[in-house]
């Protein structure tokens, strides 16, 4: 048993590696149209991927998290336009990031279900009106500039399609590592029932401020990347509840907790909207709304939720039949 | 009886819910390796005052000591993880886990002063399972179990976080006569092998009777008798808040 288990847990590390060595050559064989496509939907399963820890495996669905890739924007932007190189503007945005969330998640996480999801909402708008207002330092509503790469548009792009390929890696592997460790199980008791957890020795507070911290931390460095790469943001766009709402349906329909369940919602729900959108442009955004509905009724649990699900099923009746053939 | 053998000692504990006295002014003590019974009629405060000893609800009054530490002002983990823990009334299992998944949950997190990472609290759960008769079920969702086995799932949960205190309340709600009997059975196997200390909060009289060292009996939030067994089926108040005379008589012939 033991045995057929390694079989295919290095089974499934080779392929992973496969596909990520795939990918890496990927834009040697593409239009820059296709590369900048894939580029935003690495980043989409980064976020997707932040969702996923605070909704799909702690229980609180943080629809406002967008305020820390904005903060990471701009924190970058800034940063950079003080002349500091972008490896030193994105870690210390970041930082930034991460010291928002713990402040704030100490109030905010005492709130549960809806209630956490609109707060986070008024925080993501109270940070937007701010740097809208602070005109000195951010640029106000008309936005902000990063500096320009001095380099070719084929040589840029690709450089930003292994920025992000390498963020939604490390994240993914970082969230495994995060859901399977010790750690990992206080976050899922904490979805499962937050009171039972507390009374089994899990300190749920710092657990979920944590976990916030963890999530907005790669959500700040997707923001950083995303800035450079556009090279303008404004306000109204980077706090753009619009992102939080498409890495949740890609969640949902990949699998809200788990790994690979975001990765494979990005894939899914960027093509779809790629297609939808140079068709049928004014429908583009119903198409998604209904989609999400007929996933949310039908497969609840998602396209990889339902394959593990199904896997463990046949396991599990695999080892009844063994057990009544023995005994 | 000597005063260094006493783990818990409850001191006046009371909660107020606006005018209503939930719990006046209680006092009791557990001594190492007793099961204490704690009965009373619907609404007499004993699932209040679990919460009250685990952290779970304010005290509006009065003081906890468990090990000699003063627990009172402690959050409902910091208290587990010195060992004090309960079982909930309605099951609380942690929905979409698998059985050995929530045991695992207990044996990681439970007490903060011994080894438990991953693999030593895996031996753990495993240990657990067996003794309580899990290790069949482990794989399955706890949405897939029946109730007796949530609540066998409970008490392992709570056994595999290695505690010294257990306020087991009503483990045995909604079981039958022969699945009672075995949760006895196992409850005292453990006490034993362990060397537990069990609150007891449970209506089935048979079980109370045949289980406690002592027995605390509660009315209106109030403490209105306490002694052993056989002492308190006599007691004139406790027959006329609980029992009932016909019932009394039973259990004494018994």
């Amino acid at each position: 048993m033991v045995t057929q288990d390694d079989n295919k847990f290095n089974k499934n590390i080779i392929l992973i590696i496969a596909a990520v060595i795939i990918f890496i050559f990927l834009p040697n064989f593409i239009s820059g149209y296709y590369i900048r496509i894939f580029t935003a939907i690495f980043m989409y399963a980064t976020i997707s991927q932040c969702i996923n820890l605070m909704s799909g495996y702690m229980g609180y669905l943080p629809f406002g998290h967008v305020m820390f890739f904005g903060i990471g924007a701009y924190m970058s932007a800034i940063l950079m336009k003080l002349g500091l190189p972008v490896f030193i503007a994105i870690p210390m945005a970041c930082l930034s990031a991460i010291i928002v969330s713990i402040i704030l998640g100490f109030p905010v996480l005492r709130l549960r279900g809806h209630y956490f999801a609109i707060a986070t909402i008024g925080m993501n708008g109270a940070i937007m009106t701010v740097v809208q207002n602070a005109t000195e330092i951010t640029g106000g509503a008309r936005g902000t500039t990063f500096p320009i790469i001095m380099a070719s548009p084929d040589v840029v792009y690709r450089y930003f399609y292994l920025a992000m390929l390498s963020l939604m890696v490390i994240t993914s592997l970082v969230m495994h590592v995060v859901v399977n460790s010790k750690f990992g199980y206080g976050i899922r008791s904490i979805k499962a029932n937050e009171d039972a957890a507390n009374s089994m020795g899990i300190n749920t507070t710092f657990t979920k401020v944590t976990t916030w911290a963890i999530a907005a931390l790669f959500t700040s460095i997707a923001g950083g990347i995303y800035g450079y790469w556009m090279s303008f943001i404004a306000p109204d766009e980077v706090f753009d509840l619009m992102f939080i709402t498409n890495s949740i349906i890609m969640m949902l329909i990949g699998g809200a907790g788990t790994i690979l369940g975001p990765i494979f919602g990005a894939f899914i729900v960027e093509t779809v909207s790629e297609v939808a959108w140079s068709g049928f442009m004014q429908y583009h955004l119903a198409a998604l709304g209904i989609a999400t509905i007929v996933i949310v009724f039908f497969v609840p649990r998602g396209v990889i939720g339902t394959i593990t699900d199904k896997i463990r099923n046949r396991r599990i009746e695999l080892s009844k039949k063994a057990e009544v053939t023995n005994g | 009886m000597a005063d260094n053998d006493i783990i818990l000692d409850v001191r006046s504990i009371s909660k107020h819910f606006g005018a209503l006295k939930a719990v006046d002014k209680v006092s009791f003590q557990a001594r190492k390796g007793e099961i204490v019974g704690l009965i009373g009629p619907n609404g007499a405060g004993k699932t209040t005052i679990t919460n009250l000893v685990t952290g779970e609800l304010r005290k509006t009054e009065g003081e906890v000591y468990f090990k000699g530490i003063n627990v009172s002002r402690m959050q409902p983990f910091q208290i587990a993880r010195i060992g004090l823990t309960r079982t909930y009334q309605v099951v609380k299992p942690l929905q979409g886990m698998t059985v050995e998944e929530n045991i695992l949950v207990g044996s990681l997190f439970g007490r903060s002063d011994r080894q438990n990472d991953l693999n030593h609290a895996k031996k753990t759960a495993h240990e657990i399972m067996e003794l309580v008769g899990l290790d069949k079920k482990k794989e399955f969702k706890v949405s897939d179990v029946t109730l007796p086995d949530l609540k066998r799932m409970e008490f392992a949960r709570v056994l595999a976080m290695d505690p010294e205190v257990i306020f087991l309340d009503e483990v045995m709600a909604g079981l039958n006569p022969s699945e009672v009997e075995e949760s006895m059975e196992l409850v005292k196997n453990i006490r034993t092998e362990k060397q537990l200390t069990i609150v007891y909060i449970e209506h089935i009289m048979k079980a109370v009777m045949g289980i406690s060292d002592r027995i605390i009996v509660l009315h209106h939030g109030q403490k209105i008798c306490e002694g052993s067994p056989t002492e308190v089926c006599d007691n004139p108040a406790v027959i006329e808040a609980y029992l009932g005379k016909k019932y009394a008589k039973e259990v004494i012939k018994s």
